[in-house]
């Protein structure tokens, strides 16, 4: 499953080929699902290659369902590919549409934002090509989310429930654009608390004590 | 007779304290998350997953219905008031809805649509009742070809049907049914795609990609990109809460005839209420050009009865589909389908004489479910969109905590930690892009019973593929899927047409 794990990383690779800059990021944008899930269909071929089976097997055998599915991801994918060129072609035409700065009023403020925005933004302004109000992509509540949830996820054993989920509330809270660090922190660890009590110790889930329960 | 007997005991067992008083939280999350846009009851369900294995099967199962049911009572409230729909299945409610509650019929507006849902549910309910223990009955003469048939028919309908661009449907099933597959081959015993690691040899469990992809992937999504959208502004709904004689009047025959659209749709895998809810607003629509005074455009009540009461209908059938077929329609009942099967219960025929007390005390919370719905819904609509009020910041990072919660208590690993972040990515990559996350649900869900349905029903017929298309049963069920196809074209192309007159 690593090949899901890792997946989305092209989606901030450095563009590798040489293609005008400004269509390239937001063809790569375009293209990151058709890229999962053509990793994915790999990782199945390659698993299917792989794999041993004794020859008693009867015919439709362990490989071939997961054949069959990938197949049908690898050529969907190239249909979807293909209409995604089609459809940039097309919407080339009447090109002048503003790349940047669409939800400029939004709470993340760009002057705040710690990469620059051209860079990142256009990315995804291709998702509502026909909407008035092109959306906006923040990666910096990605990075305060996605992070925090690593973080999280490595941490908890160590620092125990209540700390670590506290830490992981604050992080997402931040990356919702929330303004009150001291306040969150208090109502993080007010709901971290409250779930301890209410799913380790009424429902009996065991969650890790961590940094606390080492101290009594 | 027997049914009714049965029945009695159902309440008997649903009616304990316990049980009460997981009906009636099922009821209030549902109606939580209904009226809450951007959440919806299959991210409710997905997250309760988890948590629910510390109870005993049938107060899980008490309260996710209650869950179900209680989405689609609260989802239409934020459309009305807000035209923002609170899932899928209101956006027809929507239409007529808002337009009642800009012409100072909010509360009305309110009423019509959690009468229409009652309704709706009961009669649904009551089908169930009466149908499903000869559905199950029925279900006792398939076998493999005919549950490869049925998967199939699931994976057809719910990926092309109800999603905009077929191809991502499509896509997204494969991926569900691409991860299905990883794990112990069921059949063989050997190993797949597990690159050797222990962590795998499980699978990838069904509770992480679905905590992954509706919750966690939906928070990253909302983050980053569906928090910068506008909102529009909440009307305020003042004055009677109910209906006068001459409203009830207009709106009885449309929550009926919403009610008979929306009961088929229960046992067709379609993807759950979306299409019978826009199939009843259309119906109503074209009988109301007919009149001699026109109410569509002006806030017509009927067109906000008939679709609310068509998806209850949808949903309560649909309960009754999972029951005795074992046959999920939309992602909540998939993700149910599962608990099912975590709990060591096959839904489908064998359900109703092997857990009989299980299988009656949930038909019978449905009824305990819709009244308590009503309750809590007709005249406290607007204390519910009062839930607005909490801070986005810290109802997401409670959802993220909860799913963190979820997946740990389950697991205890950080692996599956891991997993759940990269799941999640993808699923907010899936969300970004416009793909459809039922039919990943519904294939890993599904994907297992297809593949050994198919391989069972080769492997005894020495590998000739013709005895997956013989027997009346199997044919019918693709004549059907056909039908359900042709259909769907057509109020595709309509629904197009529908946009500008």
């Amino acid at each position: 499953m690593t090949s899901q794990v890792t997946g989305p990383a092209p989606a901030s690779a450095p563009p590798p080929q040489s293609e005008p800059p400004t269509t390239h990021r937001s063809l790569l944008a375009e293209l990151t699902m058709p890229l999962v899930l053509a990793a994915f269909a790999t990782y199945l071929l390659v698993g299917m290659l792989s794999m041993s089976v004794p020859e008693s097997v009867d015919f439709p055998g362990p490989r071939f369902f997961p054949a069959v599915v990938t197949a049908v991801i690898y050529a969907l994918v190239i249909v979807e590919v293909l209409s995604i060129l089609r459809h940039r072609s097309a919407a080339r035409a009447p090109e002048g549409h503003p790349t940047t700065s669409a939800g400029s009023s939004a709470p993340a403020s760009p002057a705040v934002d710690d990469a620059a925005p051209s860079v990142d933004d256009p990315g995804y302004e291709f998702v509502g090509a026909d909407e008035p109000a092109t959306p906006r992509f923040s990666w910096r509540s990605f990075a305060w989310v996605v992070g925090g949830f690593l973080v999280f996820a490595l941490l908890l054993e160590f620092l125990g429930w209540i700390i670590g989920a506290a830490v992981l509330f604050w992080c997402v809270a931040r990356g919702f654009g929330s303004t009150r660090p001291l306040f969150s922190l208090v109502v993080g660890l007010t709901v971290s608390s409250l779930a301890y009590i209410a799913f380790d110790m009424a429902l009996g889930l065991s969650l890790p004590s961590g940094l606390l329960g080492g101290g009594f | 007779m027997e049914t009714l007997s049965l029945l009695l005991d159902g309440f008997a067992g649903a009616l304990t304290l316990q049980n009460l008083f997981w009906v009636v939280l099922g009821c209030f999350l549902g109606t939580a998350v209904g009226v809450m846009p951007g959440l919806g009851s299959s991210m409710a369900v997905a997250l309760l997953l988890p948590v629910t294995f510390a109870l005993d099967p049938t107060a899980a199962f008490i309260m996710f219905s209650g869950v179900y049911f209680g989405g689609l009572f609260g989802d239409s409230t934020m459309g009305i008031l807000m035209n923002t729909p609170g899932q899928a299945s209101a956006i027809a409610s929507t239409f007529e809805g808002h337009k009642m509650a800009l012409t100072g019929r909010a509360p009305q507006a309110l009423a019509t649509a959690a009468i229409g849902a009652f309704i709706g549910g009961f009669v649904a309910s009551v089908v169930v009742v009466f149908f499903a223990p000869f559905l199950a009955e029925f279900s006792t003469q398939f076998g493999p070809a005919e549950f490869l048939a049925l998967a199939l028919f699931a994976f057809v309908a719910t990926s092309s049907v109800v999603t905009d661009s077929a191809v991502k449907g499509l896509l997204s099933l494969a991926l569900g049914l691409g991860i299905a597959v990883v794990g112990i081959d069921s059949v063989t015993g050997i190993p797949r795609f597990t690159m050797n690691s222990p962590y795998l040899f499980d699978g990838i469990s069904l509770v992480t990609v679905t905590v992954a992809v509706l919750a966690l992937g939906e928070v990253i999504y909302f983050a980053t990109t569906a928090r910068f959208q506008s909102q529009g502004r909440m009307l305020k709904a003042q004055g009677r809460p109910w209906l006068s004689r001459k409203e009830l009047r207009e709106a009885t025959p449309a929550w009926l005839r919403g009610t008979a659209i929306g009961l088929p749709f229960g046992v067709v895998p379609a993807g759950g209420a979306e299409i019978p809810t826009f199939l009843a607003f259309g119906a109503e629509r074209k009988l109301d050009r007919r009149r001699r005074d026109p109410q569509f455009g002006k806030g017509a009540i009927r067109g906000l009865a008939a679709p609310e009461a068509a998806g209850n209908a949808t949903t309560g059938m649909a309960m009754g589909a999972l029951l005795a077929l074992g046959l999920p329609i939309s992602a909540t009942a998939a993700i149910m389908l599962a608990a099912f099967r975590q709990y060591g219960l096959q839904p489908g025929p064998l359900l109703f004489e092997r857990a009989p007390d299980l299988v009656w005390a949930l038909l019978a919370s449905f009824f305990i479910a819709m009244i308590v719905l009503l309750i809590i819904n007709l005249p406290f609509a607007m204390v519910w969109a009062k839930l607005l009020l909490i801070p986005r910041p810290y109802l997401y990072a409670g959802i993220t905590v909860f799913c963190g919660l979820g997946i740990y208590a389950t697991s205890g690993s950080t692996f599956d930690l891991l997993m759940l972040l990269g799941v999640g990515l993808v699923g907010f990559l899936m969300r970004m892009h416009d793909y459809s996350l039922a039919p990943l649900i519904i294939g890993m869900v599904l994907g297992p019973l297809a593949e050994t349905s198919l391989r069972d029903a080769l492997i005894s017929a020495d590998g000739d593929a013709s005895v997956l298309v013989s027997g009346p049963i199997v044919v019918v069920l693709y004549g059907v899927l056909l039908i359900v196809l042709l259909l769907t074209l057509r109020s595709k192309v309509t629904s197009r047409t529908r946009r500008d007159v």
